[in-house]
């Protein structure tokens, strides 16, 4: 094969790797928003040491609050890839959220308290029991998606409505109290600094990452998405593997809603999590994951999460009042898939 | 119309693949387009429909010079490209369809659907069809289809139309309706470029032929003073073989008998044995089960009755993974959606079937991974330029080798080609054949089912012919020949 590299200006390069490199675009678009957040942030402190603190502060804070919809838009990708969509994951979480608030109540009548078991013990049944919901509504979504053939749209709208109306109906007037050391699995400092949503967020990313790309469960995701026929008669059981992504998702669901519940210490069921599902998917679309499924990738949704948190610290930070920001993200998202189409059309 | 492309050049970058091209078509000609996978048939008729520019040279109509820069612009010169996947829309009418685009409206906006109903019928009529132009398109077999596509060309007032393997997927009445329509155009004056692999269709239904070798134009002439070996060997370069390759194989051990097997409405009591070492072939027209039931063998599809034994014990076939767990290997028919996964690089494709087989500590090695594929990559020759290479960068017959390649790294006991030269070109089928014949010599249990007697012939043993959904006889030796085997499929 004759395939001598020519050497290349850097414009050639960038040229180059604006087509053939899926991520490119989106890396260059999150640069260019981060410059623009430089920039907004200013430079008026005494020194540089004074301003790299606080563009650091900044950046932890942005991390930090997008942690939880970071983590739903990693199950999300794997969900999309596979040919399929999940409304349900901001009700759910709040379903989950509401089986841990029980089992973590502090009160003298918590239902665990009740029998003696608090602290460490409490927490672990209680997030045990929170990931175990997930994977059961995870479940729930995935066998009525892989064996009755709903329309993942359908299923996923159902769950949906049913997720949060349930939550909300049982939890009328329980006022369960989150113990104060619960806190501590999202407030814990580390250097003076609250990161650990960020370390869970990038743990899993990572984690995630390698699962989609080196195991075979990852593979088939991918196959799935792209030929379900093809992926059938090569063996791979598609059935088993669709209701496995939505329950991959329902269990990083749950990991939000206890980083959720540990962050503010409450979970106000009628409004938490909503936006989510479209916030994580908005994340997926700009990460270049394709809706109808086979192509995408775990770090391109990391990235796509970040120009979605950096736009709207941009947008804070210049004033732009909030009501206005949403609109933002809409355009955003929107000229991210033409961008993708006009690669892809190349 | 009178068409002359001359000197016509076209490259992708380093890739040549036309080099100063001549290609002419007179009015009431049937011109065959001919060449392997690759030769730039495509390419060139691309040009002609205005999808691509040439590079160098030009292209007249009745001596006058055009560029098409766009589809739109050959169109209304009067030049139709019919594509192999057709471009109808299954839930509308046949009129609707006719004129999508372009509908007719009266003064209002709304659709006069009587007029277009009555231009469908005045073109049907011209053309001795008789169809309701209000039938849905869903309604109609595969050639009916064809035929309106061709319909809408000519209500376009296409002179020239350039079918691209208009036959694929047709069977044969299909066929012989779709070249009656072909003939009465080309009494009517319109010049038909026929692109196809199927040197007997092109014997039948031609004038002349054109065929194209690495995008050089290696020869051309009357049909009629050319045989079907001639134009094979004109097309890949050396001789093709026709005779039978198989009779020699020494039968082994039964690994797969199947009893009663019956599933509505597609085939009832289906009854075959599969040996070791053996090539066993399954042949009929469209149509006759023959793939429903291989699917359901391969556990694709749950509800049937009667026993399939792999290797002597009874099983009840749920799944595919059953089915490859037993030892079983399925090459479908229909690569683009049943072989390949489109998205996925060579490498994957080549071992989607073994990634379980494959994964070491949680993670698919790989390094294995990639030994495997280059022994198959090897074993197939399959050509290729890099293995991260997207499986859709390949050729039909390269991909097809790749389809292979999945199968043979997991070591089937059964292995089960549906229609295994389907849009492959004629050298890489007589590779396919090779690789065929030497999977039984190494004992494995092959069942190719192909609705193409020569390819019967050449590959299997003994074949089984279906009509209907049901086994009619078994053939081999002297009785398996083209002749007794077509009596059998049409139920004679």
């Amino acid at each position: 094969m004759e395939h001598t590299q020519p050497k290349q200006s850097p414009l050639q390069w960038v040229k180059q790797s604006w087509k053939t490199q899926p991520l490119f675009s989106t890396a260059v678009a999150l640069l260019v928003m981060v410059v623009l957040q430089t920039l907004a942030l200013g430079f008026s402190y005494a020194n540089f040491g004074e301003w790299f603190a606080a563009w650091g502060k900044n950046w932890i804070n942005i991390l930090r609050n997008n942690a939880g919809v970071g983590i739903i838009a990693l199950g999300m990708t794997f969900v999309i890839i596979s040919g399929g969509i999940d409304l349900a994951v901001g009700s759910t979480m709040v379903g989950i959220g509401a089986v841990i608030m029980v089992l973590i109540d502090g009160n003298a009548n918590g239902l665990l308290t009740r029998i003696g078991i608090t602290g460490a013990p409490a927490f672990l049944i209680a997030i045990a029991a929170g990931i175990l919901v997930g994977v059961l509504l995870g479940e729930a979504s995935g066998a009525l998606i892989a064996h009755s053939g709903l329309p993942p749209f359908i299923a996923t709208l159902g769950m949906m409505k049913i997720a949060r109306s349930v939550t909300q109906q049982f939890m009328q007037g329980v006022q369960p109290a989150v113990p104060k050391d619960f806190l501590g699995i999202a407030n814990t400092r580390i250097g003076g600094e609250i990161v650990l949503p960020i370390l869970y967020w990038l743990l899993l990313a990572g984690v995630l990452y390698v699962v989609s790309k080196h195991t075979a469960f990852g593979r088939q995701v991918f196959a799935v998405g792209s030929s379900e026929r093809t992926s059938k008669l090569s063996g791979v059981n598609v059935k088993k593997i669709k209701r496995r992504v939505y329950v991959l998702m329902g269990g990083l669901v749950a990991v939000a809603s206890v980083i959720q519940i540990a962050r503010i210490g409450s979970m106000d069921y009628a409004n938490a999590g909503s936006g989510y599902e479209m916030d994580a998917i908005a994340a997926v679309i700009i990460g270049g994951t394709s809706m109808s499924g086979g192509r995408g990738s775990v770090l391109g949704t990391v990235l796509g999460m970040l120009i979605l948190a950096v736009m709207n610290n941009l947008l804070n930070l210049i004033g732009v009042p909030p009501f206005l920001r949403e609109a933002f993200k809409g355009v955003i998202v929107v000229a991210a898939v033409l961008l993708q189409k006009k690669d892809s059309a190349n | 119309m009178q068409l002359t492309m001359q000197g016509i050049c076209k490259a992708f970058g380093a890739n040549v693949v036309l080099r100063t091209v001549d290609f002419h078509l007179e009015g009431g000609e049937i011109c065959a387009l001919l060449g392997e996978n690759g030769a730039g048939k495509s390419t060139l008729m691309n040009i002609l429909g205005g999808v691509l520019l040439p590079d160098a040279g030009t292209i007249a109509l009745d001596g006058v010079e055009k560029v098409f820069h766009d589809p739109t612009q050959s169109l209304s010169a009067g030049i139709a490209f019919i594509h192999q996947e057709l471009n109808l829309i299954n839930d509308l009418p046949i009129y609707e369809n006719m004129f999508i685009g372009r509908e007719l409206k009266k003064p209002g906006g709304f659709l006069d659907h009587a007029e277009m109903i009555r231009r469908t019928r005045d073109v049907f009529d011209r053309m001795g069809l008789s169809i309701d132009p209000r039938a849905m398109v869903r309604d109609l077999d595969a050639s009916y289809k064809q035929i309106v596509e061709i319909s809408r060309a000519l209500l376009m007032n296409a002179s020239l139309i350039i079918m691209d393997e208009p036959t694929t997927s047709l069977t044969d009445p299909e066929i012989q309706r779709v070249f009656a329509m072909l003939r009465t155009l080309k009494a009517q004056g319109v010049g038909i470029v026929f692109i196809s692999h199927k040197l007997r269709e092109v014997m039948e239904i031609c004038d002349r032929y054109t065929v194209l070798r690495d995008g050089v134009m290696v020869a051309e002439g009357r049909v009629a003073e050319i045989t079907v070996s001639g134009l094979a060997r004109h097309m890949v370069g050396h001789e093709v073989k026709s005779d039978t390759m198989g009779h020699n194989g020494t039968r082994g051990e039964e690994r797969l008998r199947v009893t009663d097997l019956t599933r509505e409405p597609f085939y009832r009591h289906v009854n075959l044995t599969a040996y070791a070492g053996e090539v066993l072939g399954i042949t009929g027209l469209l149509g006759d089960g023959r793939s429903e039931l291989m699917s359901t063998v391969f556990g694709a599809e749950g509800d049937y009755t009667g026993e399939i034994c792999v290797g002597g014990k009874p099983v009840r076939m749920k799944s595919t993974g059953q089915a490859v767990a037993l030892g079983i290997g399925y090459v479908p028919r229909n690569r683009k959606e049943n072989g390949i996964v489109k998205d996925m690089s060579i490498l994957e494709n080549g071992s989607i079937v073994t990634w379980p087989r494959l994964v070491r500590r949680g993670l698919i090695d790989r390094r294995m991974q990639t030994a495997e594929f280059d022994r198959q990559k090897r074993a197939l020759s399959i050509k290729l330029e890099r293995i991260n290479d997207l499986i859709t960068s390949l050729s039909g017959g390269n991909q097809q080798k790749v389809v292979l390649a999945k199968w043979l790294s997991a070591g089937p006991k059964v292995l089960v080609l549906d229609n295994p030269t389907q849009g492959v070109d004629v050298g890489a089928k007589e590779e396919i054949y090779d690789i065929i014949r030497k999977l039984a010599d190494e004992d494995v249990a092959v069942i190719v089912l192909s609705s193409e007697a020569q390819e019967i012939i050449r590959v299997c043993d003994r074949a089984l012919v279906m009509y209907h959904g049901a086994v009619c006889d078994e053939v081999s030796g002297e009785r398996m020949t083209e002749h007794e085997m077509m009596r059998l499929a049409t139920g004679g």
